[in-house]
């Protein structure tokens, strides 16, 4: 089994949003929405700090598609559109998603975007990857570990862009790889565990 | 087929609203949901809540109509069947509040050839065909007098009936991402089902009667209402034990609570509690209101403005609070985002108010769903009542 995954180090985000916007550009993503984000935990503002001063604290957590081993969004979709790849990728058949938004009710990590309107683009037309596919008015969209790169052996945008090295592409099923030992580490942890996703991206504080 | 000069003029009335509805859902197929006040924080609203309330409306007939038989109750026999034109005509005003939510409503026969059977809404889709299935046998048996047939479809269509609701309620009760994960999810339903379903029931067959279609007995009229005194008592307890359940850990879900008891769904909830439940019981729990026909009105009408001020909080306040917080929050892919406005691209609360095509699609269906109970009752009990024909002004 290949369990592909993201592991992101939150000591080295320095919250310059480089992954949010990569992603956004890579991926062709529509004006109004992000597949990923980079928030301020516990506050309103983006750079918020956490706590009264002078005892504040700031933690930056970049957070998209968990890419859960066992997806609630799948579960609950009607038309088997949300599906989990031979890569353990939680991804969308564009084709078969008929809106219905139960998706987005049953994801613990408003991970998920919906095309409410007609996508457009500031600049007037399609951007990023040629071999990202347009998502029509009507469907669900979200990150998709950048399938696209990565069947052609490149790392996720994200990945890439990160002047920091904070994230890590990897096989969570090969013990070897980078991002196996990054998630066996004794501060590695998963968001929400409790939802019982099973989320196969995680985070290092 | 005879219409009342009244009857007519309200007719037109309402294919005008359902009119007007059809070209606001055409408006919005051309644009897409991005005319309603939906987001990607909150992904459902009125035609949600409408759908909810809807197939719980669509509860009283079938209930009373296969209790009937199943209890051997004579007396509700004499209004079988207007109760299962309005439990027909309900279920099809819910499943086109599901039409006019989807994003990509061409893409629909997608249910067909790949269903995914672990999904609740997959669940709903068959019991609802079921249930209608079932509401048109049951129609056209009584229609033709087949008495054995009706009492033998009565003993699958009441367990069918309380399972429509439940299946309803799972679509959101199995969802532990939100509030609304809770085993009384079902219960509640099942109840709201009922009380609302019968108030529904009993401001029809009082129209009805007035129409001349129906002769309605004061005695079941007090009989009926004793029984909605019963079942808004059930549905408030219910009530009760689900709040008491999420208040008392004091974690998790008391963020919720805290939002039905003074935050953003707080009007619904306490209108629910005072008017919906409080008032018309206490109307109803009184014998000598039961006699009087304006006073179960008036009840009928709280328990349905109480059950649908119930599905509003019941779905809203689940979508207020993300589960994971910060700032700047969740990307709202809004019209207004989509052209530009910075300041609705983001939010960290979900906030939603119906838009006027919206409030006006769902008005069209609920008009087209009334015209259709209005026509299909005088069309199949025209001919059993005199006075329809007594009192017929001039041939349609």
């Amino acid at each position: 089994m290949t369990k592909m995954a993201l592991v992101i180090n939150q000591e080295r985000c320095i919250g310059c949003q480089a992954c949010a916007l990569s992603c956004k550009m890579s991926n062709n993503v529509p004006d109004g929405m992000m597949w990923n984000r980079v928030i301020s935990v516990d506050t309103n503002h983006i750079d918020g700090a956490r706590g009264t001063y002078p005892n504040v604290t700031r933690e930056y957590l970049p957070i998209a598609c968990q890419h859960c081993e066992d997806p609630a969004c799948m579960k609950v979709c009607p038309t088997g559109a949300t599906y989990k790849d031979a890569s353990g990728r939680v991804l969308i058949d564009y084709d078969k998603c008929i809106g219905c938004r139960m998706c987005m009710a049953a994801c613990p990590y408003n991970a998920r975007v919906f095309n409410w309107n007609e996508p457009v683009r500031q600049v007037g037309f399609n951007y990023g990857d040629k071999d990202v596919p347009v998502r029509p008015r009507g469907v669900m969209e979200k990150c998709t570990l950048c399938h696209e790169r990565c069947d052609r052996g490149e790392e996720p945008m994200c990945v890439v862009n990160c002047p920091m090295r904070a994230r890590v592409y990897g096989d969570l099923d090969d013990p070897n790889s980078e991002a196996s030992k990054a998630a066996r580490a004794a501060d590695a942890y998963v968001l929400l565990p409790e939802m019982g996703t099973k989320p196969q991206v995680h985070y290092v504080k | 087929m005879q219409l009342t000069g009244k009857t007519k003029g309200v007719c037109i009335v309402l294919a005008l609203l359902t009119i007007v509805g059809i070209g606001c859902w055409v408006f919005q197929l051309m644009g897409g949901l991005g005319i309603t006040g939906m987001s990607n924080v909150n992904s459902w609203g009125l035609y949600i809540c409408m759908f909810m309330l809807f197939v719980g409306l669509s509860a009283g007939g079938l209930i009373v109509a296969s209790s009937a038989h199943v209890f051997g109750i004579e007396s509700f026999k004499t209004i079988a069947k207007p109760a299962v034109i309005l439990s027909t005509v309900c279920i099809c005003v819910a499943a086109a509040f599901i039409l006019v939510d989807l994003g990509g409503v061409q893409r629909i026969w997608r249910l067909f050839t790949g269903p995914n059977f672990t999904s609740p809404l997959m669940w709903d889709v068959c019991i609802i065909l079921i249930y209608l299935i079932i509401n048109i046998l049951d129609l056209v048996w009584m229609g033709k007098g087949a008495d054995d047939k009706v009492r033998k479809l009565s003993y699958v269509a009441l367990p069918v009936a309380i399972l429509v609701h439940s299946v309803t309620a799972w679509i959101f009760g199995l969802q532990i991402a939100r509030a609304w994960y809770t085993a009384i999810m079902a219960p509640i339903f099942v109840a709201s089902a009922l009380d609302s379903g019968l108030a529904l029931l009993l401001l029809a067959l009082m129209l009805l009667d007035k129409m001349g279609l129906v002769k309605l007995e004061d005695g079941l009229v007090a009989s009926l209402a004793k029984l909605l005194a019963t079942f808004i008592a059930v549905d408030a307890f219910f009530i009760l034990c689900e709040v008491l359940t999420m208040a008392y850990p004091g974690a998790g879900e008391a963020a919720a609570l805290s939002q039905m008891f003074s935050g953003a769904t707080a009007p619904f909830f306490w209108f629910e509690v005072v008017g919906g439940l409080l008032v018309p019981f206490v109307i109803l729990a009184v014998a000598k209101n039961r006699e009087k026909r304006g006073m179960v009105a008036l009840a009928s009408v709280l328990v349905v403005l109480g059950v649908a001020a119930k599905r509003a909080w019941l779905l809203l306040t689940s979508f207020i609070m993300p589960n994971v917080a910060g700032g700047p929050g969740i990307t709202t892919g809004t019209l207004s985002a989509q052209t530009g406005n910075a300041t609705s691209m983001w939010a960290t609360v979900g906030t939603y108010a119906p838009t006027i095509p919206e409030v006006f699609i769902a008005i069209g269906v609920i008009s087209l769903g009334a015209l259709a109970f209005v026509l299909l009752c005088v069309k199949l009990m025209g001919g059993d009542s005199r006075a329809a024909v007594d009192e017929a002004v001039q041939p349609a």
